[in-house]
């Protein structure tokens, strides 16, 4: 019995070992992100992304999205608009510090796959699908938001867009 | 005659574009924001020569149109201007590259009054009848 201890050890080891591979599909954030918002006037990015990216081509269902960005990191490249963005009226930054996606589920599309979750902004979470691609370093998506399903200044509706096209590019390391 | 009022103008975009330079070199070292995509040594000196030829052809229009209150228009319209002009930094949108976009305005909004105080700093030099 006690010559099958080393072996059963090595068996053991190896299929632990099997464990780490499929951690190491977990990527991280790399330097060099964006998140631009276009809805004419304004438009612009956020910073301040961090998460977890758990994604892997072959198991898409382990995969998973959970990611933040910094409501107070918005630039729409004019200081004054970057305070009203900050403010109670529209994105109320105090108390909504920040926006996050978490995906529920990943799916294989014609052109890319596609992450299925709930985003969460100014304290309403709805669920969305992001359309992205994934190339072996880099995460590309893009999706549509209307602010006033997330009860973003809905007191005026024709202050700027209600329509913003989000595109998001993520380099990841692992 | 023209040439007093070209001359007049030239000097005052050379006396505004050293000023704005001057500015824009002192308000980096004490913010630390860099602008220099946006306003730099040639846009700075570009912007005062093209503020201050504009103004000498107003000035000489003005002045050979209204003789009696020409000037005394001229140096309304351009302060009046000038002050309007306070907007434009206030409500341009800078490239995203840009992280500070809120100290903006402290930079250029004093620039946009350089070529009215050189223009009047300079004008007793440029005395005399521009007929």
């Amino acid at each position: 019995m006690k010559k099958l201890i080393y072996p059963a050890a090595a068996v053991a080891l190896f299929f632990a070992s099997a464990f780490t591979v499929i951690k190491s599909q977990d990527w991280k954030i790399a330097e060099g992100y964006s998140i631009k918002f276009d809805g004419g006037d304004p438009s612009g990015e956020f910073g301040g992304l961090k998460g977890t990216i758990s994604f892997d081509a072959n198991d898409l269902a382990n995969s998973k999205f959970s990611t933040s960005i910094d409501v107070a990191s918005i630039n729409t490249g004019n200081g004054m608009k970057n305070t009203h963005a900050k403010s109670e009226k529209w994105f109320d930054a105090a108390k909504y510090p920040s926006i996050t996606f978490t995906s529920s589920s990943i799916a294989k599309t014609a052109s890319g796959y596609a992450a299925t979750g709930t985003l969460d902004m100014h304290g309403v979470q709805k669920p969305v699908t992001i359309p992205f691609t994934f190339d072996g370093s880099t995460f590309k998506g893009s999706f549509e938001v209307n602010r006033m399903d997330y009860n973003v200044n809905t007191a005026e509706p024709a202050h700027g867009s209600q329509k913003f096209k989000v595109d998001i590019t993520v380099p990841v390391t692992k | 005659m023209f040439k007093r009022a070209f001359f007049h103008g030239l000097t005052a975009s050379v006396l505004a574009a050293i000023v704005g330079i001057i500015y824009n070199r002192i308000y980096f070292f004490a913010t630390e924001a860099d602008f220099s995509k946006v306003l730099n040594i040639g846009s700075i000196t570009g912007i005062s020569v093209m503020v201050c030829m504009l103004a000498t052809f107003i000035y000489f229009g003005l002045a050979t149109w209204l003789k009696k209150t020409g000037e005394i228009v001229f140096n309304f319209l351009f302060s009046i201007i000038s002050f309007a002009c306070v907007m434009i930094p206030i409500s341009i949108s800078l490239p995203l590259s840009i992280k500070t976009p809120e100290l903006f305005p402290g930079l250029a909004v004093p620039m946009v009054f350089f070529p009215a105080l050189a223009w009047y700093t300079l004008k007793p030099l440029f005395t005399g009848s521009n007929k």
